[in-house]
């Protein structure tokens, strides 16, 4: 089959491989419709998550058909049309029975070094690095889903690949984003990031009851996607000196209620502080640039939450601890428990609430993969999400 | 949980880095004897390189006494007694070398350095009375989202794995975890393998760690009994094991051949 592998630092090519085969009874296999670059695989592209080796195949955001399943995988159908979340959950674990499914205890084969990265543990994840498993991922022809038998939601046909695709990761992350932020009436909420997951952060933040949403970017046809889509309000970094400031003078000097980090580990932002940074991680002195937590720690109101849902893998640098502490914060972060989600989100966009394919710009064949990562990664052509076609 | 003593061991990390610090100078000293001639500001013809290489050679034997005796106190007293040679040694090489004084007025300074720890830990060592103490005491706990009775049957169905944590005289527990958590299975046992540290060195590295691979093995039980099989994954085939973490392949399908 064909499939998307990394070659090494800002390399990826289409290439031939194996195709993938049942080795667990959990098992199923599914044929690839559709499948999308997350913001999260610039990160892997860049290569500043650790653990990622020659050949790996990327992708945790596919849909498809089933075309095979372990023997113990009783509520799939060859045939089925399912979206698959992308943390791998056994189901059993404590974890996964609170709730918690990227916290599964059962399905990293490499536990014991995602244990000595993290102190303990957390689940597997498609074509993500072999910290957090080596599981071959979904930008290709067919994937390897295991514990079929929990994760995959079964989609009716009717529906198109493009509403229900984002089910498997940016609309749920962009939705538990919002729902940490504890929303009551009248609240106010910042988003960094006007990214696919910033976006759905602000649609979610408006569809729980927010009385306002600001989203902070940098790229007006982002900030204009997010106005236009969202209901939020926008803020131009580029236009302000400082950010804190600038939201401050925007909610009668409180501060927001909560602020959504939907940035992560490869933030940008102008002044020095960014080339201490970025010197700082290019030499692997420290692994993230958090310039967006910085500021949504610092403008957040106090006793508001922070929230943290942009990917961050190892250690910063300047954390400022010290107004979390003093001022009351709550910092509350995961990678999103997707499964949790996935159902009353698809209700919600049955029901005609939202069409989450608003964020796609870009759809391409899967072996123009290469040239969708370069688009999306140097915002050419105004990319905001691009999705391949297998 | 009952509580369990942890026993201490004699030597702590001072003493063990006092041990890797010997080992590490001595192996420079006898692979690159010029090298280190010309480090500390001594000639790099003559007698001197093998002085170099008869040091290098004496650092050694220290740093394996070291890691291997339980108490190693006379041991650490040698290194004090060869912190001494060697600042007598850099003495006679300022004399005979002005021209380098500087890089040897270095050396003399690490010397010094070093000797500080050398003294304090072995009067420390020489203080400690009675038998020594060298097991670690290894304590390696699982939480098992089942009844007791549940685990305690796998456990015993686990025949390689019972057999193995025998062999090493450990006690296995069950007891029931707090709040419906399921049951907490611990393993506990005194590792205390031979050639002391520096065994210990040379299982880490092989893969022979029973540490490590009960960490493993207790995990591939949680799986089995929890969702009913050990997940493979592409790049780790066969599942938690010490040798393919080592070795991973790339996460891509396996070949038929490979299966």
């Amino acid at each position: 089959m064909r499939a998307t592998c990394w070659k090494g630092p800002n390399k990826v090519e289409v290439e031939n491989v194996p195709d993938p085969t049942i080795l667990n009874d959990r098992d199923a296999i599914v044929r690839i419709t559709s499948t999308a670059i997350c913001g999260s695989d610039l990160h892997l592209l860049d290569g500043y998550i650790p653990a990622m080796k020659r050949g790996d195949i990327l992708g945790h955001e596919f849909m498809g058909e089933v075309v095979e399943k372990g023997k113990a995988v009783a509520n799939l159908d060859v045939g089925d049309r399912v979206v698959v979340p992308f943390p791998i959950s056994c189901g059993n674990c404590n974890a996964c029975q609170s709730e918690l499914y990227s916290l599964c205890e059962n399905s990293n084969p490499n536990a014991r070094l995602a244990e000595k990265m993290f102190g303990h543990p957390t689940a597997g994840i498609f074509g993500y690095s072999h910290l957090t498993g080596g599981f071959a991922g979904g930008q290709a022809e067919y994937a390897r889903v295991p514990f079929a038998d929990v994760g995959p939601i079964k989609i009716e046909n009717g529906v198109p690949d493009e509403s229900v695709l984002f089910l498997s990761d940016i609309f749920p992350t962009g939705y538990m984003g919002a729902e940490f932020c504890e929303i009551e009436r009248g609240d106010v909420i910042a988003v960094w990031g006007a990214g696919p997951v910033g976006q759905f952060a602000a649609a979610s933040a408006k569809m729980l009851g927010a009385e306002r949403v600001i989203v902070i970017d940098r790229f007006e046809y982002r900030l204009r996607i997010a106005r236009e889509h969202t209901g939020a309000e926008t803020l131009n970094y580029e236009d302000v000196d400082k950010v804190p400031e600038a939201l401050k003078e925007l909610t009668g000097g409180r501060g927001p209620d909560a602020c959504i980090d939907a940035v992560g580990m490869e933030a940008h932002y102008h002044g020095p502080l960014y080339a201490y940074d970025r010197v700082k991680q290019a030499a692997r002195i420290e692994t993230d640039r958090p310039f967006a937590l910085r500021e949504a720690i610092m403008s957040c109101r106090n006793g508001g939450i922070v929230s943290v849902i942009g990917a961050y893998g190892g250690l910063v640098d300047k954390f400022p601890l010290g107004a979390v502490m003093n001022r009351g914060l709550t910092i509350k972060a995961a990678q999103c428990h997707v499964h949790r989600y996935m159902r009353p989100l698809l209700e919600r966009i049955q029901n005609g609430e939202i069409d989450p394919s608003f964020v796609i710009t870009h759809k391409l064949a899967l072996d123009d993969a290469p040239k969708g990562y370069e688009m999306f990664k140097h915002k050419e052509d105004d990319c905001l999400k691009v999705v391949l076609k297998p | 949980m009952a509580v369990h003593a942890v026993r201490a061991r004699d030597k702590d990390p001072l003493a063990q880095f006092l041990g890797w610090f010997s080992i590490a100078l001595g192996t420079a000293q006898v692979a690159a004897p010029r090298a280190l001639c010309r480090l500390v500001g001594a000639k790099e013809d003559g007698a001197a390189p093998t002085v170099m290489r008869a040091l290098g050679a004496r650092e050694l034997a220290q740093g394996a006494g070291i890691l291997i005796r339980p108490r190693p106190t006379m041991w650490l007293w040698s290194r004090v007694a060869g912190d001494a040679l060697d600042l007598s040694l850099l003495g006679l090489t300022a004399a005979k070398n002005e021209g380098r004084r500087g890089r040897t007025a270095f050396a003399i300074a690490n010397v010094l350095a070093v000797t500080v720890p050398d003294v304090l830990e072995s009067r420390r060592l020489g203080r400690k009375e009675g038998r020594p103490q060298a097991g670690r005491l290894i304590r390696k706990a699982v939480t098992i989202n089942g009844a007791q009775s549940m685990v305690e049957e796998a456990w015993g169905a686990a025949e390689e794995l019972r057999r193995k944590v025998a062999g090493a005289g450990a006690t296995v527990t069950f007891a029931a975890a707090p709040g419906n958590r399921g049951t907490e299975l611990a393993v506990e046992f005194v590792h205390e393998p031979p050639a002391g540290d520096l065994g210990a060195a040379v299982q880490k590295l092989t893969g022979n760690d029973l540490a490590t691979q009960l960490g493993d093995d207790l995990r591939r039980l949680k799986q089995e009994i929890e969702a009913g099989e050990v997940v493979r994954s592409d790049g780790t085939p066969s599942g938690h094991l010490l040798a393919d973490h080592l070795r991973q392949r790339a996460a891509q399908p396996l070949q038929e051949a490979t299966r």
